[in-house]
């Protein structure tokens, strides 16, 4: 994580995620999955092919790709279909001013009491309290004559899939294929990072004229090393003052 | 003196003199800003690369000196509040900290009998000059107990005047013993943890004995917060020079 400042001179804390050998793996139209849009898999992160059976790298053969440590899922509409194998996905995908979701898996804490996992008050310390100082006390109601479903007790915490959502991207970096985005983001450092387009009504027109279905990079385009938001400070300008 | 055969010694040229350079010895020893050493992590040598790319290109806008704990240092900063939209502060660095572009430095003053502490960010875009008054350094890093000392010793004047200093000069070390108020102290300065060299402690004897019954004589043999960070240090020095010079 990282401050950037604005042409105004606010702070904001951004997150830098690095797009690793992405590769589309393969397409599964509409009618072979049985749902209302076509998707696509994607892997990312090359890893070892030795550490799993043979009869896993089938996906990673025909598409002729080295064995990735992470293969995902996109809901994709029947125009932004890619060719699965040989296009690498790059981060200029994403340009500077989009709202982005992003999901990972959270830090994983372990089994973890009522207070920790749920925010519960617990009990005080002294005065009398027979060993009940952590303990969630009363769980349900006599009138209930059972406890409810989804009732917060101790438990595993941490090591799910959760996403934030709405993240800004300040600054795209397409030598060395990096998303600057506003905020903090589910997992640890060097986490596995999963990044859509942000799907609040908020932003649904956000997008102007986005690289579609993705950028390629034999094509024409020729992007310059660092793609910045309007409102960033870049530090090659003077500094800000004040009118 | 006559030689063995009765005739003039040989001519014995006079030995070269060796020109000893004092401006390139003294540029290879040159001052590292702390912030640039990455901390010791997990984190991929690729995040701190690209994060020192920024900060050189600030450094090639906006001149950020040399200065350390212990100096007075004028800062102009922009301020939309103030009648001229520029506001400044004079105090003396107590503390520099954060790696990166987060680097950080509290300077502090005592206006009108009211001790003033102000954090700037080093990379801040607001920050439009920063001038050093006076270069000197101090016995510690970290000078947090000038606010339990007498408010004399941070007492400087707003309008004060540059210090002259030659270039080649090593920095001055100031080995003031600051005086202290009586206590309660903010923090307890006399405890081995904080280890301060800078402070004449006029308590008696037995206190100071009864300090060091929280000593951690093990803590300097322990290898494994060992952080050597020399050839690191090398490394983004060759970077530095290589980048500032273009």
């Amino acid at each position: 994580m990282m401050p950037i400042w604005t042409k105004s001179g606010e702070k904001h804390a951004v997150t830098l995620l690095k797009v690793q050998d992405c590769h589309v793996l393969r397409y599964v139209s509409k009618e072979e999955s049985g749902e209302k849009t076509a998707k696509l898999l994607v892997g990312g992160k090359n890893v070892s092919p030795f550490s799993k059976p043979e009869s896993a790298h089938e996906i990673f053969k025909e598409a002729g790709v080295p064995r990735k440590q992470k293969v995902t899922t996109f809901n994709v509409t029947d125009d932004a279909i890619i060719k699965p194998g040989s296009t690498p996905l790059y981060a200029a995908h994403f340009r500077p001013g989009q709202f982005v979701d992003v999901t990972a898996k959270t830090i994983g804490k372990g089994f973890q009491g009522v207070m920790k996992r749920w925010g519960f008050k617990g009990q005080p310390a002294s005065h009398g309290q027979t060993k009940t100082h952590r303990r969630p006390g009363a769980i349900s109601t006599n009138q209930a004559a059972k406890v409810y479903r989804g009732k917060k007790m101790p438990g595993q915490m941490g090591n799910i899939y959760r996403t934030s959502f709405g993240l800004k991207v300040w600054r795209i970096n397409t030598k060395h294929d990096i998303i600057y985005v506003n905020g903090s983001v589910p997992g640890h450092t060097n986490c596995l990072v999963k990044v859509r387009d942000s799907k609040l009504p908020t932003y649904k027109d956000c997008n102007k004229n986005p690289p579609f279905p993705t950028f390629f990079a034999d094509g024409d385009e020729e992007l310059p090393e660092d793609l910045f938001d309007e409102e960033i400070f870049q530090f090659t300008d003077p500094s800000v003052t004040f009118t | 003196r006559v030689s063995s055969d009765g005739k003039p010694p040989k001519f014995q040229p006079p030995p070269k003199p060796v020109i000893i350079d004092r401006k390139t010895q003294k540029e290879e020893m040159r001052f590292l800003s702390p912030e640039f050493i990455p901390p010791r992590g997990r984190t991929t040598p690729l995040k701190y690369y690209i994060e020192r790319k920024d900060m050189i290109q600030r450094r090639k806008v906006f001149n950020i000196p040399e200065f350390y704990v212990g100096d007075v240092l004028a800062v102009t900063t922009a301020n939309p509040y103030a009648s001229d939209k520029s506001s400044r502060f004079v105090g003396i660095c107590i503390q520099r900290g954060g790696k990166g572009l987060g680097a950080t430095f509290v300077l502090r003053n005592v206006i009108e009998d009211q001790g003033v502490e102000i954090c700037y960010e080093l990379y801040s875009p607001r920050i439009q000059a920063i001038e050093v008054l006076k270069l000197e350094k101090r016995l510690d890093e970290n000078l947090m107990y000038l606010r339990d000392a007498l408010p004399e010793y941070s007492t400087f004047d707003v309008n004060m005047k540059p210090v002259p200093r030659m270039d080649h000069e090593e920095v001055p070390v100031n080995k003031v013993q600051v005086r202290m108020k009586p206590k309660p102290w903010s923090k307890r300065w006399e405890r081995p943890k904080y280890n301060i060299k800078g402070i004449k402690f006029e308590l008696p004897e037995h206190k100071m004995q009864a300090a060091q019954k929280w000593s951690q004589p093990w803590l300097e043999f322990d290898m494994l917060r060992e952080y050597d960070t020399s050839k690191i240090e090398e490394k983004i020095r060759k970077e530095l020079s290589e980048e500032l010079e273009k």
